[in-house]
């Protein structure tokens, strides 16, 4: 309906919701202008807090310090296999396990037991010394399994899942069966299709995840030349602290400092995440009606 | 900039230090020489993998027939110097590669991972059963490995094997620190790595060219400093005509490494968050004494007044340092070394920005008195007790202090590989500072570029101050903390020949009731003296502290540090 | 038919269910359950060095311990009050924006709000910490925003009530883009079909956003909010870390950063695995609660 044939109620509503929005959107971009901002000025402006929505004293020092080590590509390399790989076992499980846990008690008598099972662990944890050991003694230490495995099923991620796969309506399922298809069959042609959107909102949370996730790979990479991206940006960034000020460090401490890295740094961590969220986003148009699948 | 460490760099004059010390140890069991005191007990080396050994000479630096690997585990700093190769990784450090030359001894790295990670994984890693060979731990984990039984006996071969250099540093303090690594039955399980304590000496940083601009004079009592606060706050001492300014920079911990509240507190004779001896001889805790209630009151009362900034207690050391960058405040309580950072970048924001070093005004007709701590203990080299070669970790440490030789100038440098950072154990020269002091100074007098400097690092310093003489400002930094007569250094030297210092007097691990209780305790001391001085609470709320906090273990905690100080009197 | 083929022929139909959990429960069993034999630390004085087997037993002490210390009803009880208020406008601003986006019609519009909206939560409360720290100064923006409003400046970083909102303000923003695609998500769920069926009976927007965008959304609120419960003993332990100051300990200070200071002199693992423990069961509990209540009543199984 046009603007001008509205009631002029909804057309209020409208505006004030615009207004609402809009600024919301201008709420959320200015940390990033001001991260980029910094990250894009020098060392004296950022560290005396001078810059706010503009860089001061202009330079691309922080991304050319970060372009010219090989150690740069070498951890982005990593940090793609983790993604990449990740992601896709990731989602693999999150589906195969959300399946059936959709389904009644009475399609499936243990679901609730299998729901538990998984559901206790977002609740209770070993904690950090112990995962560590299991880790260790799974062998999968220094290798890009140690950033995969332990959370290759995320189960927060799979609760949400199951509960979108409930919404599928039922008598598709059913005409699918009468039809002889089998489970895989059913869980690949009607529900995945279905729950586009829940599939999309996951993908992007688990791919999220994995690009920004540092602590893991400095816990269980023996080697920095082994680190992801955003680990090895970790290490560059390092605190100014007594023992480095008073006795180590002779010189000036004119390494780059710490702000205008960290921005960079930070900047660099959501770069791909703008980039593929607008492109996921089309699966989130709404509109999917059940009938467009039944052909 | 091809700077290297300051903690072990021994450059020159080393076979002059050599006889020097074998003269000085004239029982010869530490001169390299003397093979003589190779008992049987020296069981590890007759398990090695060379039977002839023990016929060896014992030399500092030895080279084993066959290659000894040592696993270790290290906690990697980003290198300071830009010329590091890229792509470099620790265990292609060229001070290993060197190490295996000269003594055939393999390190090998377990893992390395970022410096603030060390602790963290270093637990994680021993708790699922990794205890590497050699470890530079820190002194509250050396008494948990002490407690544990898992240290190797290291008296054999620091005795045997410590280089006269190694032992020259730790007979500095009279081996105080040294006594302090051995067990209850007299073994030494480590081998430290300290630095005059009186590094921490606490000293008054002023802006000279506000000073001017308000016309004062350089404070020499407190209420002097209070008048240059004033007028720092309000007199608008940048002259941009705008009160955007404060009179004292203060960080939100009032005890903490830099712009903290320590040299104000010792200034008015408090020495709260430590431990000094009482007029009884025994220690007491300085958060209970009436003159950290006197310091209080005078810190309410600078804040009231304006002098202090506003949202002090919110700010962490970078935003404090992000005011004085940017020529909010002018004057700051610390250490020598401010001018290395962040006095140094005051000055590129503005090189107007004139600097001076003060020492503590006088209070009431007293000199005021710096604390001193009573060791300023770095890490600790310690041995895993199944390792064969626990003499390895000694040559170890010896090596690099060999490596700041001047015959090793051009090799060990970051551009072919070498990279400090990387190396451990490098136990430090206690005596680097002042020495450094001393003979810099002496060859800037005499202009003499063949000054034979004993640290590596007093050439460069030489090097460095002869440039900030010819007018190079990015100089300073380095200049003005570590030479100038009137700089850093200078004037903590001048204070500490004075004497005008009070010791503390614990320097033990964390006691078992500090370990439980302490942290309780510092959050209801950091908490009160804040709301006092915010003026949210009235000074006398301090006298119901002190009662709260010796009920709530503080008379504890006294008693376990008195304990301590008996079996650990000072001399 | 009789029973045992009866049987057999259900196993049948729901043996590919088992096939299909079977990697999911390997990979859990082997890193979550693994590691759960490590809550024996809890009832143990843990050394790194002696590892679980050879540190001492000491039974309940470590609980003992934690529960006496002075502090630890104050902490309590802070993080009850700051997690209760992030959890429920955690959730409602969320839904409201979800709802608002909805009615949002230019999808130009829709997707630069949604992605910029989504974009705090990359941030570290590191950084926003200073960003914060500079909007709420004296002398920041918000305090000119009062003083052009008559009000006077306020320390916003000092006063007990400001802060504790800074902290629910600041978590709900950083975190709404999460919960928001997730609303999203649920909402293009929702079968259009219904849509037109309330439009033939003369529902307006607002109708149809009560009777129809809402029940619909129904599952998914109800889940997250129940998950939402299981951390009510979570208030936050980076955010308040980095923006909490002596000024206001008292309510501020959650039990994350109690845990953190009670290694300050030396690490307490046992302890800290304690309250861990502590927190654990407290959630199990609520969640299982919610779970049960709302099978019982309304026969629905929230996951």
């Amino acid at each position: 309906m046009p603007f001008r044939r509205m009631a002029f109620s909804r057309q209020l509503f409208i505006v004030i919701n615009s207004i609402v929005l809009a600024s919301l959107f201008v709420l959320g971009l200015l940390p990033f202008i001001h991260l980029l901002s910094v990250s894009l000025s020098s060392n004296i402006a950022a560290l005396s807090n001078q810059v706010k929505l503009w860089p001061v004293g202009f330079t691309f020092e922080a991304y050319r310090f970060l372009g010219q080590k090989p150690e740069f590509l070498d951890s982005l390399v990593v940090s793609l296999q983790r993604v990449v790989l990740g992601t896709a076992i990731n989602m693999a499980l999150v589906v195969m396990a959300a399946y059936p846990l959709s389904k009644e008690v009475e399609r499936f008598r243990l679901r609730t037991l299998y729901v538990w099972f998984f559901a206790v662990t977002m609740f209770l944890g070993g904690g950090l010394i112990p995962t560590y050991i299991v880790v260790k003694e799974t062998g999968i230490m220094d290798s890009i399994w140690a950033l995969i495995l332990p959370g290759a099923l995320s189960v927060w991620h799979m609760v949400m899942l199951l509960n979108f796969f409930r919404s599928v309506p039922k008598d598709l399922e059913e005409a699918a069966i009468v039809d002889g298809a089998g489970q895989l069959k059913i869980l690949a042609r009607i529900y995945l299709p279905i729950s586009l959107p829940a599939i999309a909102t996951i993908l992007l949370f688990t791919l999220v995840g994995h690009w920004n996730s540092w602590f893991d790979g400095i816990l269980y990479m023996n080697s920095p030349s082994h680190y992801p991206l955003q680990s090895y940006l970790y290490t560059l960034v390092t605190k100014i602290n007594i023992e480095a000020i008073s006795t180590e460090d002779l010189g000036a401490l004119n390494r780059l400092s710490e702000k205008t890295l960290r921005s960079a740094q930070i900047f660099l961590g959501a770069l791909p995440i703008m980039v593929v969220y607008p492109f996921l986003q089309r699966y989130f148009i709404k509109g999917i009606t059940v009938g467009s699948v039944k052909e | 900039m091809k700077i290297k460490s300051g903690s072990g760099l021994f450059s020159v004059l080393m076979v002059a230090a050599l006889m020097l010390a074998a003269c000085s140890n004239s029982n010869g069991s530490s001169s390299p020489s003397a093979s003589g005191p190779a008992t049987s007990a020296s069981a590890p080396a007759s398990e090695s993998a060379s039977p002839s050994a023990e016929e060896q000479p014992k030399d500092p630096l030895g080279k084993y027939p066959e290659p000894v690997t040592v696993s270790m585990v290290l906690g990697a700093r980003t290198p300071e110097s830009k010329d590091v190769p890229s792509g470099l990784t620790p265990d292609q450090n060229g001070y290993l590669k060197k190490l295996k030359e000269m003594t055939n001894i393999e390190v090998k790295y377990a893992w390395t991972v970022p410096y603030e990670q060390f602790n963290q994984k270093f637990k994680l890693s021993i708790a699922s059963g990794d205890l590497p060979d050699v470890m530079w731990v820190d002194q509250v984990t050396f008494e948990q490995f002490k407690e544990q039984g898992i240290l190797g006996d290291l008296t054999e071969a620091y005795r045997d094997y410590a280089s006269p250099t190694i032992k020259k540093w730790m007979e500095f303090d009279g081996g105080a620190t040294l006594n302090m690594m051995k067990s209850e039955d007299g073994k030494l399980l480590g081998l430290p790595s300290y630095s005059d304590a009186n590094q921490s000496l606490q000293t008054v940083w002023i802006r000279a060219d506000w000073l001017k601009n308000v016309g004062l004079e350089v404070p020499q009592t407190f209420e002097d400093l209070e008048r240059v606060a004033d007028a720092f706050a309000h007199n608008d001492p940048d002259q941009d005509g705008q009160q955007d300014t404060y009179g004292l920079a203060l960080m939100k911990s009032l005890n903490f490494w830099g712009f903290d509240a320590r040299g104000f507190f010792n200034t008015l004779g408090a020495y709260p968050y430590n431990f000094i001896p009482g007029a009884d001889g025994k220690l007491v805790a300085g958060e209970t004494l009436p003159e950290t209630k006197d310091a209080l009151s005078k810190l309410a009362d600078w804040y009231k007044r304006g002098l202090l900034d506003k949202e002090w207690a919110f700010k962490d050391e970078n935003k404090v340092v992000e005011d004085m960058i940017a020529g909010k405040v002018g004057m700051s309580f610390g250490e020598w070394w401010y001018p290395n950072w962040p006095l140094n970048l005051v000055k590129d924001n503005d090189p107007k920005a004139e600097w001076i070093n003060v020492p503590l005004p006088s209070y009431n007709g007293n000199p005021g008195k710096s604390l001193v701590p009573r060791a300023r203990l770095g890490k600790i080299v310690v041995v895993n007790k199944n390792f064969a070669h626990p003499e390895a970790a000694i040559k170890m440490a010896n090596f690099y202090p060999e490596m700041t030789k001047k015959e090793y100038n051009d090799v060990a440098t970051p551009a072919n590989g070498y990279v400090y950072e990387w190396y451990e154990p490098r136990v430090s020269n206690p005596t680097e500072m002042e020495t450094n002091y001393i003979q810099v100074n002496e060859a800037l007098k005499t202009n003499n570029d063949g000054y034979e400097f004993e640290n590596g690092s007093g050439a460069l310093l030489y090097e460095t101050a002869k440039k900030y003489a010819n007018g190079d400002q990015a100089s300073w930094g380095l200049t003005f903390s570590r030479a100038s007569e009137d700089g850093g250094w200078g004037i903590t030297r001048q204070v500490r020949d004075s004497g005008q210092i009070v010791r503390s007097g614990f320097a033990g691990p964390p006691t078992p009731t500090q370990v439980e209780k302490g942290a309780s305790l510092l959050k209801l001391t950091d908490e009160t003296f804040t709301k006092i001085i915010m003026g949210s609470a009235s000074v006398d709320e301090f006298d119901k502290y002190v009662e709260d906090w010796k009920k709530l273990g503080g008379n504890d905690i006294t008693a376990e540090v008195n304990d301590w100080y008996a079996k650990n009197p000072m001399n | 038919m009789n029973r045992t083929s009866k049987r057999m022929l259900r196993l049948k139909e729901e043996l590919p269910f088992h096939l299909l959990l079977l990697p999911g429960v390997v990979f859990i069993a082997i890193y979550h359950y693994g590691p759960l034999a490590g809550l024996a630390m809890a009832f143990q004085k843990f050394q790194p060095i002696a590892g679980f087997f050879h540190s001492k037993w000491v039974g309940m002490k470590n609980f003992e311990y934690i529960f006496n210390l002075p502090d630890f009803s104050q902490v309590f009880w802070n993080t009850l009050e700051i997690a209760v208020l992030k959890i429920v406008f955690g959730l409602a601003v969320p839904l409201l924006l979800a709802l608002l986006l909805n009615e949002a019609t230019k999808s130009w519009f829709v997707r630069s709000v949604q992605t910029s909206v989504f974009l705090p939560f990359f941030l570290s409360w590191t950084i926003l910490g200073g960003v914060l720290f500079e909007l709420f100064s004296f002398k920041g923006p918000i305090n000119a925003l009062f003083a052009w409003l008559g009000v006077d400046p306020v320390l916003f970083m000092g006063d007990a009530g400001w802060f504790r909102a800074i902290l629910v303000g600041s978590d709900v923003w950083k975190g709404m883009g999460y919960n928001m695609i997730i609303f999203l998500a649920s909402i293009a769920g929702i079968n259009q079909n219904l849509y037109e069926a309330a439009q033939v009976d003369g529902a307006g927007r607002w109708k149809q956003a009560i009777h129809v965008t809402l029940p619909g959304m129904a599952p998914m609120i109800i889940l997250i909010s129940t998950l939402s419960i299981g951390g009510i003993l979570n208030a936050g332990f980076e955010q308040v870390l980095v923006l909490y100051n002596p000024t206001v300990y008292s309510s501020a200070d959650v039990i994350d950063t109690f845990v953190y200071r009670l290694g300050l002199f030396d690490q307490q693992y046992s302890p800290a695995a304690a309250i861990g423990l502590f927190k654990s069961v407290i959630s199990l509990f609520l969640v299982s609660l919610s779970y049960y209540l709302a099978y019982r009543f309304s026969k629905y199984r929230i996951f």
